[in-house]
């Protein structure tokens, strides 16, 4: 069973697949098809209930189970920011395929997209985002492969194409889920077909005839006719849901785990590649700080002692608020085409998702203040280049940076997210803040490596405290996301 | 449904009686402040306030943490709860602080550390709210507003590290020698502490019980058994 609060999106839901099967699920709207292949998918947990996959239980989400799944969701996983063939790399790289550029050629090639290969996602049509997305899904060799409803935004000969591709891969042992709304066409018929309506399952047998399934399919769905399950030839295992290890050698990528530290810095390539392409964080901190920089200097008249007296908070709140921005573009952009559930989808620790993000992002704050440092010594009369000072902003933009990866990934999935980020940060940074102005100043007034050691020590407890929670917690941030 | 209706009245009486002999003390027990004088008796309110702000922060924490753990709506009701009527306690302290600020200081507000902690704490529970009404889906809701409430906190202590660090003008209530207050004033404190908590206790239960009613209206609406019953 799975429910949202007081709805219920499946409910009884009792099935077992075979090994090199193909399933196709129809039903309404709202039925629980995507639910239901969320769940499979390991991106969602039933509320009650177990799924087997592989012979594991899936609710360890453990990475052997995801390395086995292919998952084509409603939104693409892919990165505008960057190029096909950037994308199937990233992806190559976090499934660990071994021959992951022949791999990623040979699936832009079949699915007719090499040309453009170079080219942005975000220039892609709906219909060639849709087969890049379907390349990303078999790139490391499913050996279950999950589609939902993966005929959307599709042209004739397109849809053909990938019916041809599925079959294909189906007939070499790949096990087969697939969402749809309709049934035209010869790729489904024979094939097991599995009629949902709200949450339960209603109808379960192969799929003989199209037109008599369609008028069988509207007497089911206004509930003027019930189905008897289980169907003939396909037996319930008394053990619960189960999909056991296939029988049949499947051409499934075997790689093993890719290392913890290779994880994070596949995560933070790849998010130095989209800035490098678009350089849209970097700029908008840029600007940003510099604004803020100059509004501050000119609203409190800041000349002479008075400016070396404000220079620590001024730039401390000029990269907070320039850091609100950063943080939030970086995670709105792996948001935006559902790029964290692609990261779920992969063999990753969430842990090394979290580090390969905020690692990121620090890189990104730390880039901005390598140009607001000699700005506000210029601006400020200030002596902030020397190896103490930039000892303090970094230790500052650590727990910043952490904790502010942690809840950007929580603001923008809310509606107020261009709000919200700041309302959510700024007071846990509080204590941060406070320590790293403290610590800015105190070397300004000349106290010294040792004589600021009160607020060094609090900014070390701060970070460690802060990357330990996030850590633990990102996890369930991104869950379902 | 009476024997609920009957514990409810008895805590309300409960807390009433409570409230009125804290009052009574506050202002017939306890002594007169010397260098403060009757603006001190804010006092007994200011600090019961600013424990329930922190001790809802605290059940907001653990209500997060066991939601993350083992899931359970009644978990994520408690949280919430418990930081909808800690941000009016943390409210209220930061009114009564201002209040006994003025006459004693000679301003409505100082930057000086515990106001800024108590502003703070004011901030990260409206966070905590604001983000409940953000996220359309519930579950989701739920599960951030965990995170966030056991990220923020973690930094509480910190916060409360930094009252030993910065130079403050506040009274000191509790120093490391001994009490700067009299026995009386310490009862009264004491009773004051009670007072609130009960209230908070109550506070709590009656918010936990409309959401426990939402949802189960909200199930019955789904359902269709809410129309049916009322068809009639």
């Amino acid at each position: 069973m799975k429910t949202f609060g007081p709805r219920t999106a499946l409910s009884g839901v009792n099935l077992r697949v075979e090994a090199g099967e193909w399933l196709t699920l129809v039903g309404p709207n709202g039925a629980g098809k995507t639910t239901l292949l969320r769940i499979l998918a390991t991106l969602a947990l039933p509320t009650s209930g177990e799924v087997h996959l592989f012979g594991l239980n899936s609710r360890r989400r453990d990475t052997a189970i995801r390395r086995q799944l292919g998952f084509l969701s409603h939104r693409s996983l892919l990165y505008d920011d960057l190029t096909a063939a950037q994308n199937l790399a990233f992806y190559g790289r976090v499934y660990g395929v071994s021959d992951g550029p022949a791999r990623s050629a040979v699936m832009l090639d079949r699915l007719h997209l090499a040309a453009r290969q170079d080219d942005l996602v975000a220039t892609y049509s709906r219909g060639m985002q849709q087969r890049l997305a379907v390349a990303r899904a078999l790139l490391h060799r499913p050996r279950l492969l999950l589609l939902d409803e993966p005929y959307t935004g599709l042209d004739l000969l397109a849809a053909e194409s990938l019916t041809r591709l599925l079959a294909e891969i189906n007939a070499a042992g790949c096990t087969i889920l697939l969402s749809t709304h309709t049934l035209e066409g010869g790729a489904f018929l024979g094939r097991r077909t599995l009629v949902l309506r709200q949450g339960r399952v209603i109808h379960d047998a192969p799929l003989n005839n199209a037109t008599a399934f369609a008028a069988l399919y509207r007497r089911l769905v206004a509930g003027e006719c019930s189905d008897t399950l289980p169907p003939p030839g396909v037996a319930l295992p008394a053990d619960g849901n189960a999909l056991p290890a296939p029988t049949r050698d499947a051409p499934t990528e075997q790689g093993g785990a890719l290392p913890f530290w290779r994880q994070i810095w596949a995560i933070v390539a790849k998010d130095l590649a989209a800035e490098m392409r678009t350089r849209e964080i970097l700029g908008a901190m840029f600007v940003f700080a510099v604004l803020a920089l100059l509004i501050f200097s000119f609203a409190l008249d800041l000349r002479g002692a008075a400016a070396r007296a404000a220079a620590p908070g001024v730039l401390w709140c000029a990269i907070a608020f320039a850091g609100t921005l950063g943080l939030s573009r970086s995670l709105a952009r792996e948001q935006h085409s559902g790029g964290l559930t692609g990261l779920l989808l992969a063999p990753l620790d969430p842990a090394a998702i979290f580090l390969g993000k905020a690692l990121g992002n620090l890189l990104f704050m730390l880039t901005l203040e390598i140009v607001l440092l000699p700005l506000g010594t210029l601006l400020f009369d200030v002596s902030l280049l020397n190896l103490e000072m930039v000892g303090i902003f970094l230790m500052g933009t650590v727990g910043y940076a952490a904790v502010g990866t942690l809840l950007a990934a929580i603001a923008v999935n809310t509606r107020a997210r261009e709000v919200l980020m700041p309302i959510l940060l700024l007071p846990l940074v509080a204590p941060l803040l406070i320590a790293a102005v403290r610590a800015t100043g105190g070397l300004l007034e000349g106290l010294g490596w040792a004589g600021i050691a009160v607020w060094r020590h609090w900014l070390v407890v701060y970070n460690l405290l802060i990357v330990a929670v996030s850590m633990l917690t990102f996890g369930y941030v991104v869950e379902d996301s | 449904m009476k024997s609920k209706g009957l514990t409810e009245w008895l805590l309300a009486a409960l807390a009433a009686i409570i409230f009125l002999i804290a009052l009574g003390m506050v202002f017939f027990y306890a002594p007169r402040e010397a260098t403060m004088g009757d603006v001190q008796r804010i006092f007994y309110f200011h600090v019961a306030s600013a424990w329930v702000g922190f001790f809802g922060f605290f059940i907001t924490f653990l209500g997060g943490g066991l939601y993350l753990l083992r899931g359970g709506r009644r978990w994520d009701i408690l949280a919430l709860a418990s930081a909808e009527v800690g941000l009016t306690f943390i409210t209220m302290t930061l009114l009564t602080g201002m209040l006994w600020a003025k006459p004693v200081w000679g301003v409505y507000w100082t930057w000086e550390p515990r106001l800024i902690i108590s502003a703070v704490q004011w901030a990260l529970y409206m966070a905590y709210v604001m983000l409940r009404g953000s996220v359309g889906d519930a579950e989701r809701g739920a599960r951030f507003a965990a995170v966030y409430g056991v990220v923020a906190f973690v930094t509480v202590p910190l916060s409360w590290f930094a009252i030993r660090w910065w130079r403050t003008i506040h009274p000191v209530v509790f120093s490391g020698s001994g009490m700067t207050i009299t026995p009386k004033m310490l009862t009264t404190l004491l009773v004051a502490i009670a007072a609130f908590t009960i209230l908070y206790g109550i506070l709590l239960r009656t918010r936990v019980h409309l959401e426990q009613e939402r949802d189960h209206l909200a199930a019955l609406r789904r359902t269709g058994d809410w129309e049916d019953g009322h068809a009639d």
